[in-house]
């Protein structure tokens, strides 16, 4: 049985920052979900907010390496799905009053 | 899945040059415009070698440099060869020399530019139609990049057999394909390679999503339309053909701007920074040089082509590009410097590699510039054009610092 919780898996991708916007995905809402396996092997779903964005594939290596630090980690994979299309109301309070300029 | 990576995205040092020739050029140009009356019309040689000057060394040297980092992010595939870059820009700015030399001293080495410009332009077009094989994912951006690149070929065939024509090598109606040149040029490429771009970085950087794209849709098919009949009125020397055409762009123009609006009122990044107030001043531009083209087109005054052509070239193809580097630089820096060091240090955030303060000095006296000389061109007062391009200088001293601000930034750390 793995001991790594899904919230620590989000608390280690939560170190991980959009240089353009300065938010971490967490809070932007980009991290759909993380699924632990008995072998402690992690998968973790997340979108971006745009198809065309530049840093796609150093976002999702960020991500990968922020949850292989996580202690008795196995194998970590990144998956990006485009479904359901993120929008800011997926991001929390915090980064969509920022975005408004509240 | 599409993933950009560092072997797709193309070497900074491959397209710094780009970047800072680019904004070279941009202010020397504001520098001739001292020189230059606007009331002498648009066939004046000397006003024909600065917009080659303006289009070619600045315009099209930026294009070039961002579609050598755009490509891969519109058209979610890696350059056929991205090495070919390092040759465009020596071969466009060499070109560029020659031919505005042409124009302003000595007519003969014309053809020698054009053959240079012609040569880089085909390279750089040999590279993205070899890159469009590759695309799958046929996207309206696709579309418009596909139409665009065939008018650019289109249009620089003609531009070379004119290059030609004027050194006295080929005889043929200039001044009827001059005008298949400009709309081939600016309405068949520039209109719609920045239609099909800020389709992706419009909301890209906005934050928008969910919005109807109906109205660019159609913007783009009557723009394709309206150059195609141009090209083929002129053909056929039908004068109406050649107006209706014009009519065709301005309501595509229309469109588009509707289609602007609609982006930015789905945003969901509020934040009016540099980006947005350029774009702000660049699409009022565009506006503006619409309705002035459309008066244009009922009263044949001379005044209000240059005044739409003013704001349509110096403001709004201008403050797009200007306003575009503000994102583009910073990001190839922080990609090229600071991505290797993300999880190992603190790295800076885009907004912060940008020189605020000389951003917004730019921006006030190059809007500032662009409004009073384009009032002084419609209303034949030399005087407020000059004073104008005054201001218009002083914010290209502060673009052009801005642009060596950035790019260096971080080299000292």
């Amino acid at each position: 049985m793995c001991a790594i919780t899904k919230e620590q898996v989000f608390e280690a991708v939560s170190t991980v920052i959009d240089p353009e916007v300065g938010f971490n995905l967490v809070e932007m809402g980009l991290i759909y979900d993380a699924i632990v396996e008995e072998s402690c092997n992690i998968q973790v779903i997340m979108t971006l907010s745009t198809r065309a964005c530049p840093l796609h594939q150093m976002i999702t290596q960020w991500v990968r390496e922020a949850v292989e630090k996580i202690e008795g980690v196995g194998i970590v994979e990144v998956e990006v799905v485009w479904e359901p299309e993120w929008n800011i109301s997926m991001a929390n309070d915090n980064v969509k009053k920022a975005l408004a300029g509240i | 899945m599409f993933n950009v990576s560092k072997e797709t995205a193309p070497p900074f040092g491959m397209i710094s040059p780009f970047f800072w020739i680019g904004s070279s050029f941009y202010l020397l140009a504001t520098i001739f415009l001292l020189f230059l009356n606007p009331q002498h019309g648009h066939f004046d040689l000397a006003i024909v070698g600065w917009l080659h000057w303006f289009l070619l060394g600045f315009m099209m040297m930026v294009i070039f440099g961002a579609m050598a980092q755009l490509v891969p992010v519109v058209l979610e595939v890696g350059h056929f060869s991205v090495d070919l870059y390092y040759i465009i820009w020596p071969l466009l700015l060499v070109g560029t020399l020659v031919m505005s030399f042409g124009f302003w001293v000595n007519p003969f080495v014309l053809p020698y530019g054009g053959l240079l410009v012609f040569v880089s332009m085909v390279i750089f077009l040999y590279d993205t139609l070899m890159t469009l094989r590759k695309v799958t994912n046929i996207t309206f951006t696709v579309k418009t990049v596909i139409a665009s690149n065939l008018f650019l070929l289109v249009g620089i065939i003609i531009g070379f057999v004119l290059s030609l024509a004027m050194g006295s090598a080929v005889d043929i109606d200039i001044n009827s394909w001059l005008g298949v040149h400009v709309v081939m040029v600016l309405a068949g490429y520039i209109t719609l390679t920045i239609m099909g771009l800020s389709m992706i970085l419009l909301p890209m950087f906005g934050l928008s999503h969910g919005f109807d794209e109906t109205a660019v849709q159609r913007a783009f098919v009557l723009m394709v339309s309206a150059v195609i009949a141009y090209f083929v009125a002129t053909l056929l020397a039908w004068e109406i053909g050649k107006w209706i055409s014009f009519m065709m762009m301005l309501a595509s123009v229309s469109l588009y701007i509707y289609q602007v609006t609609i982006i930015y009122d789905t945003r969901a990044r509020k934040e009016n920074d540099i980006w947005v107030k350029s774009m702000f001043v660049g699409y009022a531009s565009l506006l503006v040089s619409a309705v002035l083209g459309f008066v244009y087109a009922l009263t044949f005054s001379e005044n209000f082509l240059m005044g739409a052509a003013w704001f349509l070239i110096v403001g709004f193809f201008a403050f797009l590009v200007n306003g575009h580097l503000y994102k583009i630089i910073p990001f190839l820096v922080w990609f090229e410097r600071y991505s290797p060091l993300v999880g190992k240090q603190k790295v800076p955030m885009l907004h912060e590699m940008l020189p605020k303060r000389m951003a917004n000095f730019e921006f006030f006296f190059s809007t500032m510039g662009l409004v009073i000389a384009g009032i002084g061109i419609v209303i034949s007062s030399d005087d407020l054009f000059k004073g104008g391009v005054t201001l218009l200088i002083t914010g290209a001293v502060f673009m052009f610092a801005s642009v060596r601000w950035m790019l260096d930034y971080g080299i000292k750390k």
